[in-house]
C-alpha cells in the first residue's frame, strides 16, 4: 500500500530521517518504534505528505505521493501528537468542522459525528467544551477526528502521551477493534514498547534518524536469540558489585537502574552461581536473580545501548 | 471557508476577552487624554481693560473653536501657568496683547496666530469706518452691513494649506480617538492572527492541509476573521466616541469608517509577517508590544507627527503603517481632504499590507509542500 524508499530529511547539516527504508500493507498494523527524536514524528509527516523530504520518495499504490499527494490525501487519518482541536468548541462542535472540511454534509456528517462518538465513548460528553476535558477524553477526541472520513490509513503519532493508563487500554482497544473490524491500516509510532507489541503485526524501530530494526514482534526478538536478559535486583547497589560485573568476561551488557541491574549474558550459560557468589563476596544483599524472557526494550538495549525512554 | 470563519466566530462568542479588553483599554485612553469633555485646549485670558471684553476682540474670542479662552485676573493667569494649569496665558491691551509662556508648544504659535488675525481685523475695520466718517451717520450699521455682505461675497474663496510646510490644524479629541484606536488595534488583529502559529504548532493546520480544504481558503479565512475582528473594534470605538460621547467627525464619520479598510488590511498583513518570523507564542508576545508601542510613538499615535523634528525618525515613519493610518484618518476628518488627496497613504498602506502579507505567507509556507 506504503513504501517508503531511502527517505533522508536534513535539518541544516543534521538528518532527523536518513534512508529510510519500509512499507505498509493493507490492513496490518504497523509500529514505528523508538525514543524521543528518533526521527519518527519527522518520517510519518513525510509520509503524509507533510513535510518535502531532503531526498528519497514515498509512495502510494505506487505512484509518488510527493508528485501527486491528492490521491493519497483523500484516504489518510492524521492523529497528529498534540491534541488538534479548538479547545473553545465542544466534542460535537470540533467533530461537525472537521466532518465540514472533508465536505460530509447534512445527515451523512451527523450520523457520522454520532458514530465517532460512539467509537470514542464520547457520547454522553459531546457538548461539553474540549478544554474541559480530561487528557485522556481530549486524546480520544483527537482520534476521532481523524476517523470522520473513514480513512483507509490512520497514522497514530504517539497518540497516548501523558495519559492515564485506563483512557490508555481504552485508546489501544479502539485501534484494534478499527483494524479488526473494519480492516483499517494503522501506522503507530510510539516510544512505549508495550503499546507496539500489544498491538502491532510489524515493528520497525528507529534511533537517530536511522532505521535500526525491523520485522514481525518474533523476529525482532530473535535479534537476542544468542543471548538473554538478566535481571538482578537488591537493597542498595555497590559500586565494586557493579565493576565486578562489568569486568567479568561472560556479561555482554550492564544496564543500570534505581535498585536493579540488567545483564546480557549468552544464552547458553549459566551465571546464577557466580552472581550469588559475587554478591557475597562484596556484601550485597540480593532481592531476587531473574531470566527474563526478552522483550522488544532488550533489544533496543541490545542495538542502542540505550533504554527506549532515556 | 465558511466552516472556518463560524468555528472562529464560535470561539470569539465564548472567548470574546481579548476584544473587549482592547476595545475597552481604547476608549479609556482616547477618553482620558483626549479630554473629551474639555474639547478645547484652556487658555486664561486677561483683558487691562475692561471694555475689551465686550469688544470685537472679546467675541472673536469667543467664536474660537479650537481654543477655551477663560477671562481671569493677571494674577490668576500668571498662577494657572506657574503652576502648570495652562500651558500660555494672553493679556489683552486695547491695541497690543503680549503672550506669557509657560510650556512652549505647538498651540504657541497658534493661539498667537489667532490672537494675531483679530488684532488686525480690527485694525481694517476701524480703517474702513474711518473712510466712511465723512459721510456715514451710523458706525454700527455700516459695520452690520458690511459683516452681512461678507458672509454673501461675490466670489467664493477657497483656502486650502500645503501639507509638510510646517503648518497643521490639531484636534485633540479626533487625534487621541484616531491614536489609540489605530495603537490597539494591532493588539485586536495580531492576537486574532497568533492562533494560525499555534494551531499550526497543535497540528491543526496539518489536518486541514489533509482535507480537501485549498490552502488558500485556509489563509483567507483565517486573515478575513481577523480583519473583520479588528475592523469592529474601530467601528465600536468610533460609534461610540460620536453617537455617544458627542465627538464631531465634521461630518465625515461615514467616509472615516471606509478609509478605515486599508490601515486594518495592512495590520493583518503585518501580524502575519510577525506570526511569520517568530517561532513560538513566547516569542510573539516579547516582539509584538515592541513594535506596536515604537509604531505608536513614530507613526503619531500619542502625539502630532508634525512636532518631530528628528530626521531619523522621520524617515522611518516613512516605514510605519500607523503613519499612513493617521495620515488618512486626520485627512479625511479633520483636514476633510477629498478622496483624491488621501490616495498617497491609501496606496502606501495597500502596497505595505500586499507585500507584507505575500512574504508572510510565503515565509509560513516554507515548511509544507
Amino acid at each position: 500500500m506504503i513504501e517508503l524508499v531511502d527517505l533522508t530529511k536534513k535539518f541544516k547539516q543534521i538528518y532527523a530521517v536518513k534512508n529510510l527504508s519500509m512499507f505498509i500493507e493493507r490492513g496490518e498494523i504497523v509500529g514505528l518504534l523508538g525514543p524521543n527524536g528518533a526521527g519518527k514524528s519527522t518520517a510519518i509527516s513525510i509520509l503524509s505528505s507533510l513535510v518535502e523530504p531532503s531526498g528519497g520518495d514515498v509512495r502510494f499504490e505506487n505512484k509518488s505521493i510527493l508528485k501527486h499527494p491528492a490521491p493519497f490525501r483523500k484516504v489518510v487519518g492524521m492523529v497528529p501528537q498534540n491534541i488538534a482541536l479548538y479547545s473553545d468548541l465542544t466534542a460535537e462542535e470540533n467533530l461537525l468542522f472537521f466532518g465540514r472540511i472533508y465536505r460530509l454534509r447534512g445527515k451523512e456528517l451527523e450520523r457520522k459525528v454520532d458514530e465517532v462518538l460512539e467509537q470514542i465513548g464520547l457520547t454522553d460528553r459531546r457538548r461539553d467544551v474540549v478544554k474541559k476535558f480530561s487528557g485522556g477524553m481530549q486524546r480520544r477526541l483527537n482520534i476521532g477526528v481523524a476517523m470522520l472520513h473513514d480513512p483507509e490509513l490512520l497514522i497514530m503519532d504517539e497518540p497516548t502521551v501523558g495519559i492515564d493508563p485506563q483512557s490508555r487500554n481504552y485508546i489501544l482497544e479502539t485501534v484494534k477493534r478499527l483494524n479488526e473490524e473494519r480492516k483499517m491500516t494503522v501506522l503507530y509510532t510510539s516510544h512505549y514498547m508495550e503499546e507496539v507489541e500489544f498491538l502491532c503485526d510489524r515493528i520497525y524501530i528507529m534511533d537517530k534518524g536511522n532505521l535500526i530494526a525491523s520485522g514481525t514482534k518474533d523476529e525482532i526478538k530473535q535479534i537476542l536469540s544468542s543471548e538473554k536478559t538478566i535481571s538482578i535486583t537488591m537493597e542498595r547497589l555497590n559500586e565494586e558489585f557493579l565493576d565486578s560485573l562489568k569486568e567479568n568476561p561472560l556479561v555482554n551488557r550492564v544496564t543500570i537502574g534505581e535498585k536493579e541491574v540488567t545483564i546480557l549474558v549468552p544464552r547458553d550459560i549459566n551465571i546464577f552461581s557466580e552472581i550469588i557468589k559475587l554478591a557475597e563476596s562484596t556484601g550485597i544483599e540480593l532481592n531476587s536473580v531473574d531470566n527474563k524472557t526478552p522483550t522488544l526494550e532488550d533489544v533496543f538495549l541490545h542495538l542502542t545501548g540505550r533504554a527506549l525512554r532515556d | 471557508m465558511i466552516g472556518i470563519l463560524l468555528a472562529k466566530l464560535k470561539s470569539f462568542i465564548r472567548n470574546p476577552w481579548t476584544f473587549l479588553i482592547f476595545t475597552f483599554m481604547s476608549m479609556f485612553f482616547a477618553f482620558i487624554f483626549g479630554g473629551t469633555s474639555v474639547e478645547k485646549a484652556y487658555v486664561p485670558i486677561h483683558a487691562v481693560n475692561e471694555n475689551i471684553k465686550d469688544s470685537f476682540i472679546g467675541q472673536q474670542l469667543k467664536e474660537q473653536e479650537g481654543f477655551h479662552f477663560s477671562w481671569m485676573t493677571e494674577g490668576d493667569l500668571r498662577e494657572k501657568i506657574e503652576t502648570g494649569k495652562a500651558e500660555i496665558g494672553v493679556v489683552l491691551q486695547e491695541n497690543d496683547y503680549s503672550i506669557i509662556v509657560g510650556v512652549n508648544s505647538f498651540n504657541t504659535d497658534l493661539v498667537q496666530q489667532i490672537i494675531s488675525g483679530i488684532y488686525q481685523e480690527k485694525i481694517e475695520r476701524e480703517q474702513i469706518l474711518l473712510a466712511f466718517e465723512q459721510g456715514a451717520s451710523d458706525e454700527s450699521n455700516i459695520l452690520t452691513e458690511m459683516d452681512q455682505a461678507m458672509e454673501k461675497p461675490i466670489f467664493k474663496i477657497e483656502s486650502a494649506s500645503f501639507r509638510g510646510e510646517g503648518a497643521f490644524v490639531y484636534d485633540n479629541s479626533l487625534h487621541r480617538i484616531f491614536g489609540f484606536s489605530l495603537f490597539f488595534v494591532i493588539y485586536t488583529i495580531a492576537y486574532n492572527v497568533l492562533p494560525i502559529l499555534i494551531e499550526k504548532r497543535e497540528g491543526i493546520w496539518d489536518r486541514m492541509i489533509l482535507s480537501p480544504l485549498k490552502k488558500s481558503e485556509m489563509y483567507i479565512a483565517n486573515l478575513l476573521y481577523s480583519f473583520i475582528t479588528g475592523y469592529l473594534q474601530v467601528l465600536v470605538i468610533f460609534l461610540m466616541f460620536r453617537y455617544v460621547v458627542g465627538v464631531d467627525f465634521h461630518d465625515r464619520f461615514f467616509e472615516t469608517l471606509l478609509l478605515l479598510i486599508p490601515y486594518v488590511f495592512s495590520i493583518v498583513a503585518l501580524t502575519m509577517l510577525i506570526t511569520a518570523i517568530v517561532k513560538n507564542v513566547r516569542q510573539f508576545n516579547a516582539v509584538l508590544p515592541i513594535i506596536a508601542v515604537s509604531m505608536a510613538m513614530i507613526g503619531g499615535a500619542y502625539w502630532p507627527i508634525e512636532i518631530v523634528e528628528s530626521k531619523l525618525l522621520l524617515i522611518l515613519a516613512k516605514f510605519n503603517p500607523l503613519t499612513y493610518g493617521m495620515e488618512v484618518l486626520n485627512g479625511v476628518a479633520v483636514y476633510s481632504y477629498p478622496l483624491e488627496e488621501l490616495l498617497f497613504p491609501i496606496s502606501v498602506l495597500v502596497l505595505m499590507g500586499v507585500t507584507m502579507i505575500g512574504l508572510g505567507i510565503h515565509l509560513m509556507e516554507r515548511r509544507h509542500i
